[in-house]
């Protein structure tokens, strides 16, 4: 009772103070309902990629943002977990809550390993070395041919006991739970003792070390929630997109997740969703817009899209949420000298 | 018979090996002296391969393709610095890695608007085409024992750059401790701009020499970027010497496991088992030998700095 309480508490208080994290789910929970009166179906699947992304985003952003650890692997955790889901039902396993069971299991100890061998290195050897541990992990499902190879394997929605995915919405407020509870989950770490020793480690490790903790282990713990949190995401993935292939686990892709979190806010509850929000938006408006202008290179979208990404590095620092906070607290402050 | 297949493997091999210390001198450098983490170092391989392939393809002539491409290399990786890089290099890794990334998405789709996204393939003068005999009997491609001969040739030019002329010594200040090079009164910034036009410079040229040996398409140095990052772990980063013994490492071990690992498996699991572990595992081997040597040697086998 006590703890449901607590639990109580602590929840008014995150909704207070990640209102715009809390603001966007319900929005997501909301969206399906205008995108059927809009008659505007496409848009369901375009919110689902945005959570799904949004979630691999947000575990990444638990090593990168608040842990200040530079992966640039994260995308093989997302691919593992995707795989988890193929390869079980490869062998005739459909029931989606072992899947996920099984991406957790697989994507922790992965995480747990690649994290123990990575984190013994900083700066850019760690950069370079999950790169690398996620490239061997790209290479190892490229050359696995009963599994597909290159080209990938075709999947069905995975069975989850009473719901049935392909019954319309169904995946779509799956995914949305998961979101929802990771987020909740998210910010507990965030605020608990835990949190705040990894986010003191980020500022200055060796006076953490000095005061008789181990930060490595932290480190490591975050590295395996995070990659627990990707391998969700990709397990929910294989599910809604049916289909995995190596491409899922390219190093390109991790790059996006990084982007992702540095369009929307380093270090933030909501950063990672707002980002992932933008990233998709942008995906889909960009090739529009370029189609107006020189209807030939639609396709190449990714002209305005690397420029514009040096654009916000050079210029554009704490991402949109960092923006936003900017411009309130100089709003607030105005009125606090008139007033 | 297996002695040919194997010299010849070995000398495919040094081949890669020497290609790939090409493209990871450069970045070694600028990793390790500027401590900016360059990604799009790869695409300055593609600019280079796709320079050459268009003059070549204009003038009708391989020399003067090759002759022409490398000073457009040098002058890419120039302005390249002067206009974005040189902002970044106070940054933290992330913003450096983020914006590298875009510059690799912009230069991928510039490529892909301006020469078409099918792959290029060039032709090699006849003088090149042929083939020598390494042994009696072991006839080896010419082009191929050519890219040898450059790759070594560049990496001794390196090396007696590095550690025997002045401004190579100043490099090594550079790369033991910036400010004090700095404060001695080196002009760190054109310093900077020198060793990563450089550096873009010999990542061109490897790009060349792969031209005609590889397709020249879009995102054609992604993988070797993958690769000579591996190799400067290995290596150590910021060493010249390093970068060069690991290339040679990785490139035989990379060559000589997709060829003989599958039939070595052979030798102790069952076929079917072989035959599927066996593509998987040569093609992890270079990542795998990258772990072990970051567990025995976090920094590397030749660290440049102490």
């Amino acid at each position: 009772m006590a703890g449901f309480i607590t639990f109580l508490f602590l929840a008014r208080t995150g909704i207070r103070e990640n209102k715009v994290l809390w603001l966007l789910i319900a929005a997501f929970a909301l969206f399906p309902i205008f995108t059927h009166f809009a008659n505007l179906p496409f848009w369901n699947d375009v919110a689902m990629r945005i959570m799904l992304l949004g979630i691999a985003a947000m575990g990444l952003n638990l090593v990168l943002g608040y842990g200040g650890m530079v992966s640039f692997g994260h995308a093989a955790f997302v691919g593992i977990g995707a795989y988890c889901v193929g390869i079980s039902q490869f062998y005739g396993l459909t029931n989606g809550w072992l899947h996920i069971l099984f991406s957790l299991g697989v994507c922790g100890s992965l995480g747990l390993m690649i994290g123990y061998l990575a984190l013994r290195t900083s700066g850019i050897y760690f950069i370079m070395i999950t790169l690398a541990f996620a490239q061997m992990l790209f290479f190892f499902f490229v050359s696995l041919e009963q599994f597909g190879g290159d080209d990938g394997m075709s999947i069905d929605r995975a069975e989850f006991a009473v719901i049935d995915l392909y019954e319309p919405l169904r995946l779509y407020f799956l995914i949305w739970a998961a979101l929802a509870s990771i987020s909740l989950g998210l910010m507990f770490i965030i605020r608990s003792r835990f949190g705040v020793t990894l986010r003191a480690i980020k500022s200055n490790e060796s006076r953490i070390e000095a005061m008789g903790l181990e930060p490595l282990n932290f480190k490591i713990i975050s590295y395996v929630i995070s990659a627990v949190i990707c391998g969700i995401s990709g397990a929910l993935f294989a599910s809604w997109q049916e289909y995995v292939s190596p491409d899922i686990m390219h190093w390109t892709r991790s790059g996006e997740l990084m982007i992702i979190i540095i369009l929307g806010g380093l270090g933030t509850l909501a950063g990672p969703l707002l980002g992932a929000i933008v990233f998709l938006l942008l995906e889909e408006f960009l090739p529009l817009m370029l189609g107006e202008i020189a209807p030939t290179y639609a396709e190449n979208w990714m002209i305005l899209f690397g420029p514009l990404l040096i654009m916000v590095v050079l210029f554009g620092r704490g991402g949109l949420l960092g923006l936003t906070t900017q411009y309130l607290a100089r709003e607030k402050s105005h009125k606090t000298e008139e007033g | 018979m297996t002695l040919t297949l194997f010299l010849e493997q070995m000398f495919n091999g040094l081949q890669a090996g020497v290609t790939l210390f090409l493209v990871a001198a450069g970045l070694t450098l600028i990793l390790g002296i500027m401590d900016f983490v360059f990604l799009a170092h790869g695409a300055q391989v593609m600019i280079g391969a796709y320079a050459a392939a268009a003059i070549t393809a204009a003038t009708g002539n391989f020399y003067i393709g090759v002759a022409l491409a490398i000073p457009v290399t040098f002058a890419s990786g120039y302005f390249l610095e002067y206009l974005i890089i040189r902002h970044l290099y106070q940054r933290d890794h992330m913003d450096q890695v983020l914006a590298t990334f875009g510059l690799i998405l912009f230069f991928n789709e510039a490529i892909r608007i301006g020469f078409g996204p099918a792959a290029l393939f060039s032709n090699l003068p006849p003088s090149l085409s042929g083939f020598v005999e390494i042994l009696p009997d072991t006839p080896y491609p010419t082009f191929r024992l050519g890219v040898i001969a450059i790759g070594l040739i560049c990496a001794l030019a390196i090396h007696i750059f590095v550690s025997r002329t002045r401004i190579g010594a100043v490099v090594r200040a550079g790369a033991n401790n910036p400010e004090m090079t700095a404060a001695l009164g080196i002009n760190i910034k054109i310093l900077f701009r020198l060793i990563f036009a450089t550096g873009a410079c010999l990542a061109g040229v490897a790009g060349m020499m792969l031209g005609p040996l590889t397709a020249v398409q879009p995102g054609m140095g992604e993988p070797l970027l993958i690769l000579s990052l591996v190799v400067i772990i290995i290596g150590g980063i910021g060493s010249v010497r390093g970068a060069f013994i690991a290339a040679i490492i990785v490139g035989l071990v990379d060559t000589l496991g997709r060829i003989f690992l599958p039939s070595l498996l052979r030798l102790f699991f069952e076929q079917a088992t072989a035959d599927g572990a066996g593509p998987a595992l040569a093609s992890m081997l270079v990542y795998i030998l990258m772990a072990v040597v970051l567990i025995f040697r976090p920094t590397g086998l030749f660290p440049a700095k102490a």
